[in-house]
């Protein structure tokens, strides 16, 4: 067996100098960012190491970018790779996913036919996405290009002694252990280990070898599908999220009228979202033709045998989408159906249900769902189509956007209708898809261009569903494709559903307490306490934080940790008990949307990033907020 | 692959001293053909992240490296560097918080004008001299922290890399990968101001034999960005005497002008400060509360911050640089000039000195001390150890002086190469006493905002590199200093007190070494951490 590993040279998003902002422009120099190697992709070379060390064979790292890349391709080299291939060229840059995966699956096809010598027996590896982008498309797209599988979101292998390999990997409900059944396949990883470490004598030897450079032109004729040129995203702007000094504090020392505020602020929080864009509308300029034409579509992905509450938010958004330009929102359920989804379906906002069944889509395959929706896609020609920016919907959507030659925005936070003039290009009535980029660091606003559709995967939990509406009707479209068993190429082993491992970054409320809690039973008697009473008064999941001193006190473990080096987290509601604020703290928190902070000293700095501030001693405090909250 | 492991000539610390050294030797090697490794290795992740200098550049002294480097218009750091020539060198002394004596120039001695020399990022200029020298074949290898010096025979035979990879209790992770000894005939130390390597081959091979002890400075630095209208400007440097400093500490503060209205704010003190409660960090926000000075830096932000400590002990306080199969040179070796308050060049010219001596010892195979002596008659007959004879008591005269430090030192010191003998020195750690400051705050940024601008990260669950000789008796500190003097002294707040019991936050480490330098008791010991953790300096 031999290994392709995909790697990227990014910027480090963990260290931007203070001088590579200007944040009167909004923008980040790039340029005084440093140039590190992507994380997961650093795990997906443990990864091709670790199964070389049963399997055998080569390592093969290819990276794509500007000619100073290299140094990602020397790291892989000096932990274990045995050759470095190069895609550079100026005719490269400014790609989007789809022009990035082009050249890079035609790069594969060129190692495939030089380096191993036309043996098919190999396995694509790259970390499942990177932290610039954040997209996760490049991996799907290249699949689809070559027509192979994907096995997503892995986390660890095994291979038993007739050399099958069984690849352990995440889903939205647990975990399932998969096994590709034919070769070339994808794999991408997510955390799983520690990134490995050179020894001198390799990196010394690494800096002997000689990295192979390859032009566009070494891999491909086609200029149209590389670059800018191949791009069917553009961003056309950028801006800051920082909300400099837009908090104000306000010190409440009353705990029962604090507990009111709170909880409003915690609701308005809520519902903000749907209200702000529930009023925007849209008017089509006299004279003009839409640029896109056809129906709103949403994908509905299923859980069990239920519709996930992700792809009613997403109705609720096609809805609003859908009637400013006047058009119908249609549902697409692939897989199994029966009459209750349909139905609810429709309660949530959709016109026209689409089911595509057969036997060989009960379980989720990437190859054969985005084969079948694009079949459905080409025959009703929809203008737009909404993915949930789930695991199955990262995976599915950039292959669907790559096989239909469209245009995909990752992970979308607002979505609005607009017209936008780039040159004499007019485009009206399109989407403008805004999304986090950098690691949170900037917003950027996207179109779509050259393509037939816009298509978007949006975050979960930010747009919101509408109320079902029982006496709602629709129109529901059969298709029923002819697979057969032969057309599956991943066999799905066994599924095991967990409750999904809360994590601190996903949490909506988080209560962090900080050195100012002095002892470890001053934190355990008033922190965990306070996250449960609050998550009850507020009726979400709370959980505990703590600064880098509490950790390092003992108080709690480092997977707790809130701040520079411990979690970026961004709750609705995060509440700092005795944490002074240092500047390492609030880089990991100052996104969340309120903060409560409790503190002794009346300028400490944490009370510049809170909303809402008490002035006093914890032990005192906490317990009694804790009775009001209950109460 | 073991034979990867050995080397002809060995450089550790990627610093202007070993680069000059490298592209010396190299240079030399190449015009006859000579094929030799030559390998830098640096414990940053990358060039240039853990230098900071002043740094006002003597930069004549590469034209002997480099003849003919002004002439390179392409190249974007000469221009930068060229742009940077100091027009206007002032003095003022400060003697409160609103007044301002400017020292007339002709009472100023002429070794210590800047008019001429270059103002420069250090880190820039490493990351320049490591292009040049990755270009003759030197080969720089960063992320690699050496730990200790391999010695057979009483010869230096190479160095000991760190581990990389293991958890807080020094258990191994998976990722863990074993420091491994890299073999060379020639190790070449240049790890910077109180280089541990350096230390450790100058106590085995008695180098110090009667010369005083190393004494060094501190000194913090903040980059402030100006606005485009500013009052400082541009080509300009400013030393300044007195504010806040008590005048028994020696030490002053600086503005220099660097490219893109960007502006280097230092103060620099002597280690053997009395105080101790003196927080560098705060005393310099207290400096740039100067009526003065806050008028220079209205409209500023800092953009970046850093720490480091500087050998001055002077001429008395250099040891013997070289012995089997080793070298020092640069700050490890202490060539700096105290007077001045410069050590750029020096550093530079001891690379040179060492890459010609080292030449020689290989068209010889010859790599003994005696061989390799050779290098300290270059050094002697060089500019370096000359003007360091021209003020060898220099120093000493103001460790003297008492309260009136500056006042009487600085007329004293016209005299001090009169002075027949060799003055000695004590190190700093000697020097604390149960006295306080007191500060009251005094704005500017706190001390934690400012170890983010340093960029420093260490993996949080690395074993510390910080650790106590014995069990650190923090009660007793407090009794005799009435205070924690590390929790104050540290530039990065790496000690903490909370109700008496130390929080250690090695993380926060700008590997400046102050620590262990001056902790009254001689307690704590530093170690270098995993290779590729520490500050990120970019323009320091």
């Amino acid at each position: 067996m031999n290994y392709i590993v995909l790697v990227k040279q990014v910027p480090d998003i963990k260290k931007i100098p203070e001088e590579a902002w200007d944040w009167e422009k909004g923008i980040l120099k790039r340029g005084l960012l440093d140039n590190v190697c992507n994380e997961l992709d650093k795990q997906a070379i443990a990864f091709a190491i670790a199964m070389r060390q049963v399997l055998q064979g080569q390592i093969v790292s290819l990276s794509m970018g500007p000619p100073f890349a290299d140094a990602v391709l020397k790291y892989a080299l000096s932990v274990g790779a045995d050759t470095g291939v190069l895609l550079t060229d100026r005719k490269l840059g400014g790609a989007d996913t789809a022009a990035t995966a082009y050249p890079l699956a035609a790069a594969i096809r060129k190692i495939e036919k030089d380096i191993f010598n036309g043996n098919r027996d190999y396995i694509i590896i790259s970390g499942m996405q990177s932290v610039d982008g954040d997209t996760a498309q490049v991996p799907p797209q290249v699949a689809e290009d070559l027509g192979i599988d994907h096995i997503a979101y892995a986390t660890s292998f095994n291979i038993d002694k007739n050399n099958h390999l069984y690849i352990k990997r995440i889903t939205r409900r647990g975990t399932q252990i998969v096994s590709p059944l034919t070769y070339p396949c994808m794999i991408t990883v997510t955390n799983w280990t520690l990134h490995p470490n050179a020894t001198f004598e390799r990196t010394r030897w690494a800096n002997s070898q000689r990295i192979l450079r390859w032009s566009a032109a070494d891999v491909t004729g086609d200029e149209s599908r590389i670059g800018l040129a191949g791009s069917r995203t553009t961003v056309f702007k950028i801006f800051s999220p920082r909300e400099v000094s837009t908090r104000k504090c306000i010190f409440e020392s009353d705990l029962a009228k604090l507990a009111g505020l709170l909880k409003d602020a915690y609701l308005s929080k809520s519902k903000s979202i749907s209200q702000e864009t529930a009023k925007v509308t849209y008017q089509l300029p006299a004279g003009k033709n839409p640029t896109y034409t056809g129906e709103v579509w949403v994908f509905a992905e299923q859980e069990g045998c239920e519709i996930n509450q992700a792809s009613y938010e997403l109705l609720g958004k096609a809805r609003e989408l859908a009637t400013q330009i006047n058009t119908k929102v249609g549902a697409v359920l692939v897989g199994l159906s029966n009459l209750k989804l349909q139905n609810s379906l429709i309660s949530y906002g959709a016109d026209k249900v689409y089911t595509i069944t057969s036997d060989q889509l009960d379980d989720f395959q990437p190859v054969l769902y985005s084969r079948v929706f694009c079949e459905l896609l080409d025959k009703y020609k929809p203008q737009m189509i909404l993915f949930s920016a789930t695991p199955l919907g990262r995976e599915l959507a950039p292959r669907v956007a790559y096989r239909a030659c469209s245009g995909l925005t990752a992970d979308c936070t607002s979505l609005d209708i607009f017209d936008y003039k780039k040159g004499t290009q007019d485009y009206i009535a399109i989407l403008k898809q805004t999304r986090p980029a950098l690691g949170g660091n900037i917003m950027a606003s996207i179109i779509t261009q050259n393509s037939k559709v816009q298509m978007s995967t949006v975050r979960p939990g930010v747009m919101q569903a509408l109320k079902p509406d029982e006496k709602r009707t629709g129109v529901i479209i059969k298709y029923e494709p002819a697979l057969t068993e032969a057309d599956i190429t991943v066999k799905i082993i066994s599924s095991e559903e967990c409750p999904a491992t809360s994590e601190l970054k996903d949490a909506a409320i988080i209560v962090a307490g900080g050195g100012g809690c002095r002892t470890k039973e001053g934190f355990v008697n008033c922190v965990p306490p306070l996250a449960d009473a609050l998550g009850k008064f507020l009726g979400e999941k709370a959980m505990v934080g703590a600064s880098r001193v509490a950790v390092e006190l003992g108080f709690i473990d480092r997977s707790h940790q809130v701040g520079q080096t411990g979690q970026t987290v961004k709750p609705k509601l995060y509440v700092a008990v005795g944490i002074s604020g240092a500047v390492q703290h609030i880089s990991g928190m100052q996104n969340s949307g309120i903060v409560l902070a409790i503190n002794k000293d009346p300028n400490a700095n944490i009370f510049k990033t809170a909303d809402f501030g008490i002035v006093g001693n914890f032990e005192e405090l906490v317990p009694k907020l804790i009775t009001i909250l209950n109460s | 692959m073991d034979e990867l492991k050995k080397i002809d000539v060995l450089f550790i610390g990627g610093g202007p001293a070993n680069l000059a050294g490298a592209i010396k030797l190299k240079q030399l090697l190449n015009q006859k053909g000579i094929n030799q490794s030559v390998v830098v290795i640096e414990k940053a992740e990358k060039i240039g992240q853990h230098h900071l200098s002043g740094a006002i550049f003597e930069a004549q002294v590469l034209n002997e490296l480099l003849p003919g480097w002004q002439d390179d218009e392409e190249d974007k750091f000469v221009t930068k560097l060229l742009a940077n020539r100091i027009i206007k060198d002032e003095l003022y002394l400060l003697n409160s918080k609103n007044m301002a004596f400017r020292i007339p120039d002709f009472i100023i001695p002429a070794s210590m004008h800047n008019k001429d020399a270059y103002s420069v990022s250090i880190s820039e200029l490493v990351n320049w001299l490591a292009g040049i020298a990755i270009k003759l074949g030197v080969e720089i290898y960063t992320g690699f922290a050496a730990k200790e010096i391999v010695v057979e025979n009483n010869r230096v035979k190479g160095v000991k890399l760190g581990d990389k990879g293991l958890d807080k209790e020094r258990h191994p992770l998976s990722n863990h990968v074993p420091g491994e000894i890299i073999e060379a005939k020639v190790t070449v130390l240049g790890e910077g101001s109180a280089g541990l390597l350096a230390e450790d081959v100058v106590n085995r091979f008695k180098l110090n034999a009667k010369k005083n002890p190393q004494i060094y400075s501190m000194g913090v630095k903040e980059i402030i960005k100006l606005p485009e209208e500013n009052a400082f400007g541009a080509n300009r440097v400013i030393h300044f005497l007195g504010f806040p400093l008590p005048s028994d500490i020696y030490g002053a503060g600086s503005i220099y002008s660097m490219r893109d209205n960007l502006v280097a704010v230092a103060l620099v003190m002597a280690l053997d400060w009395r105080y101790a409660d003196l927080n560098p960090q705060q005393e310099l926000q207290i400096f740039k509360s100067h009526s003065m000075i806050k008028n220079f830096l209205k409209g500023g932000e800092v953009v970046a911050y850093g720490a480091k400590t500087f050998p001055e002990g002077g001429f008395y306080s250099v040891p013997q640089l070289a012995a089997d199969g080793v070298i020092i040179v640069g700050d490890a070796a202490g060539l700096t000039n105290a007077k001045k308050r410069k050590g750029l060049h020096y550093a530079i010219k001891s690379g040179i000195a060492a890459g010609e001596a080292i030449y020689q010892a290989i068209e010889k195979q010859d790599f003994t001390t005696q061989s390799l002596k050779k290098y300290h008659d270059i050094l002697n007959e060089s500019f370096v150890m000359k003007e360091l004879y021209a003020s060898r008591n220099y120093r000493q005269i103001f460790t003297r002086t008492g309260r009136l430090g500056y006042y009487l030192g600085a007329p004293l010191s016209f005299f001090q190469s009169w002075i027949p003998h060799r003055l000695s020195t004590k190190p700093g750690y000697e020097g604390m006493r149960s006295v306080q400051l007191k500060r009251q705050p005094a704005g500017g940024i706190d001390r934690l905002t400012a170890v983010n601008l340093s960029g420093t990260t260490h993996r949080e669950d690395e074993p510390t590199h910080i650790t106590f000789r014995e069990a650190c008796q923090n009660e007793s500190c407090n009794k005799y200093f009435g205070c924690h003097p590390c929790a104050s002294f540290c530039p990065a707040e790496v000690y903490k007190f909370e109700d008496d019991k130390l929080i250690l936050s090695p993380s926060n480490c700008l590997h400046c070494q102050t620590c262990r330098l001056k902790c009254p008791r001689q307690l704590i010991k530093w170690e270098v951490p995993e290779g590729g953790d520490g500050p990120r300096y970019k323009i320091m």
